[in-house]
């Protein structure tokens, strides 16, 4: 595959394109068809952004895919626009994350314009890893998701939008927002518990919310397990309960040997994962005022 | 074999030892002196209860890796079930979708019949409109999984009670008689299953408590297993209508495009 030979063509492509393009803003283009000139620009746009592509020259392609959605833009074909500035905004993710997600956003604003909100909610998703992955902006990542939890809502997509609100629950939790993780888990909880193939998982979340009332306050945990065993009885026979029982009981005699060994019992069943660990030395924490012993 | 009451005394150390000795495996150099004392009988009896230690111990370990591998598959199903109901209303949508278009596309129909010749269009005229249905056949509801399980899940449970109190095994058995004489005649008594030692009792017990979980663990995992092949067959069956759909589809979008070609 002749990548560098392909490039020179790519930039051949979209030296012509600009010509089309300058051509037809003058009169005389404007008369004899302009907009045919345009959207032969377009296609000529759109190929060259292939080839840098098959180059692996991801700005560039980037930069085409751009120049060819404001063309469509200009001749009011929304649904091209966006479909390629998402294209755009996919090979931006490989070099320059930034603009990726302006190309996405454009995206999304004109899918919302057309009332799309499934494919923006699913946008709103890729630009919230982005966040979470490359750019690393946790607060961001979290709005991003909120928003795609609430587009999918809108549009009944019930088990999509939990699993964005999972995703926001968990980042809040990290960042110490604990009241709106609980209530994120909480919601989620209680709308699976019904559903015959979803109630497993069920017990999952009430008890991350459960570890999230821990943190904030010994009582708060202790009232919210009742809670959750009197909406869900099969809560009160999971392991989780059991174990949250135990390290409530730690917690109470100020024992912290007792926590670990507790930790390490069900641990050896089944592993904790990293969120939960974390949480769980959060916890371990306020049990002595001090560092206390690592694990 | 029933043995040496009357020798408590002078073996009250061996006693202790005695419990110790099944961490240690065999004996070791320290007991040699008291070897001798030991006639072949009660060495042979150590032996075989170290091997029982050992054996308990080892069925203790073995069940909490199965009960971990339960918890494991469970995990995974239950995963799993989330993605299969995800994308079973992703298939709801689409349906949906491919039906406006296909009310689209008898919209254009008709306007390329009329744009054909005056005849077409009063050929249409005379065929009324083409059954309006409304835009959207019905508001979208929320999607509902396969509901089948919900009932077998109760009955099942309602069961289960049963058929623990009627099963010899299953019922909770009675420890608080023993008391915790380790002494020698700790032959494993067969009458209530629970041999008297108090160590081989709590591993027996532990072994119980596992046992007991991992037939919950796999009650629920037949269940998850079972919802999710519901859920699979249905959505099996909206794929090949969405199949179809879309093929036929497919047919009226490139006869359209052809009328188009020939009406320039």
């Amino acid at each position: 595959m002749d990548n560098s030979g392909k490039e020179k063509e790519a930039m051949q492509l979209m030296a012509e394109a600009d010509k089309k393009v300058k051509s037809s803003g003058s009169f005389l283009g404007g008369m004899f068809g302009g907009n045919h000139k345009v959207e032969d620009a377009c296609e000529m746009y759109a190929r060259a952004a292939n080839m840098f592509k098959m180059a692996k020259n991801w700005s560039a392609a980037g930069n085409a895919f751009c120049q060819a959605a404001r063309l469509h833009m200009q001749m009011q074909n929304k649904l091209d626009a966006a479909t390629s500035f998402v294209d755009a905004g996919n090979a931006y993710k490989k070099a320059d994350p930034q603009e990726a997600i302006n190309c996405l956003n454009a995206a999304i604003d004109i899918y919302t314009d057309m009332g799309r909100f499934t494919i923006a909610a699913k946008h709103h998703m890729t630009i919230a890893e982005v966040y979470e992955s490359e750019l690393v902006d946790i607060e961001k990542a979290i709005a991003h998701y909120e928003q795609a939890a609430d587009y999918y809502k809108g549009e009944e997509s019930n088990s999509s939008a939990n699993k964005c609100l999972l995703k926001v629950g968990f980042y809040c939790a990290q960042l110490e927002q604990y009241p709106k993780a609980i209530e994120i888990f909480e919601q989620v909880a209680t709308s699976t518990m019904d559903n015959p193939l979803l109630k497993y998982n069920a017990k999952e979340y009430f008890w991350k919310a459960s570890l999230c009332h821990f943190i904030v306050d010994e009582l708060n945990a202790k009232l919210a397990i009742e809670k959750y065993e009197s909406m869900f009885p099969a809560f009160s026979d999971s392991r989780e309960c059991k174990l949250l029982k135990k390290l409530l009981e730690a917690h109470e005699e100020q024992n912290s040997e007792a926590f670990t060994e507790a930790v390490k019992e069900f641990d050896s069943i089944s592993r904790l994962d990293q969120w939960q660990t974390t949480m769980l030395l959060r916890i371990k924490k306020t049990i002595q005022g001090d560092g206390g012993d690592l694990k | 074999m029933a043995a040496y009451p009357k020798s408590h005394n002078p073996f009250a150390e061996d006693d202790d030892e005695e419990q110790a000795g099944p961490r240690r495996g065999f004996n070791f150099d320290d007991e040699e002196d008291e070897e001798r004392k030991l006639s072949p009988a009660e060495r042979r009896q150590r032996q075989l209860e170290q091997e029982v230690m050992r054996t308990a111990k080892s069925a203790v370990d073995s069940s909490n890796r199965s009960l971990g591998l339960i918890y494991e598959s469970e995990k995974v199903g239950t995963e799993t079930a989330e993605e299969l109901i995800r994308q079973g209303e992703v298939l709801k949508r689409t349906e949906r979708m491919v039906d406006n278009m296909e009310q689209d596309m008898r919209t254009s129909q008709r306007h390329i019949n009329s744009i054909k010749s005056v005849w077409g269009g009063l050929v249409n005229y005379f065929k009324g409109k083409p059954e309006p249905r409304p835009p959207q056949k019905e508001p979208p509801t929320a999607y509902q999984a396969n509901s089948r399980l919900q009932t077998a899940l109760t009955e099942s449970k309602d069961q289960e009670g049963k058929y623990e109190a009627s099963h010899p095994n299953l019922r909770k058995l009675d420890t608080s008689g023993f008391g915790a004489s380790a002494s020698f005649d700790n032959e494993p008594s067969s009458q209530n299953g629970y041999p008297k030692n108090k160590q081989l009792r709590a591993a027996h017990q532990q072994l119980d408590n596992n046992l007991d979980e991992m037939s919950l663990g796999l009650s629920r995992l037949k269940n998850l297993g079972l919802g999710l092949q519901a859920e699979i067959d249905d959505q099996d069956v909206s794929l090949d209508s969405l199949l179809n759909k879309v093929d036929s589809m497919d047919g009226k979008i490139s006869s359209t495009n052809r009328q188009i070609k020939n009406l320039k």
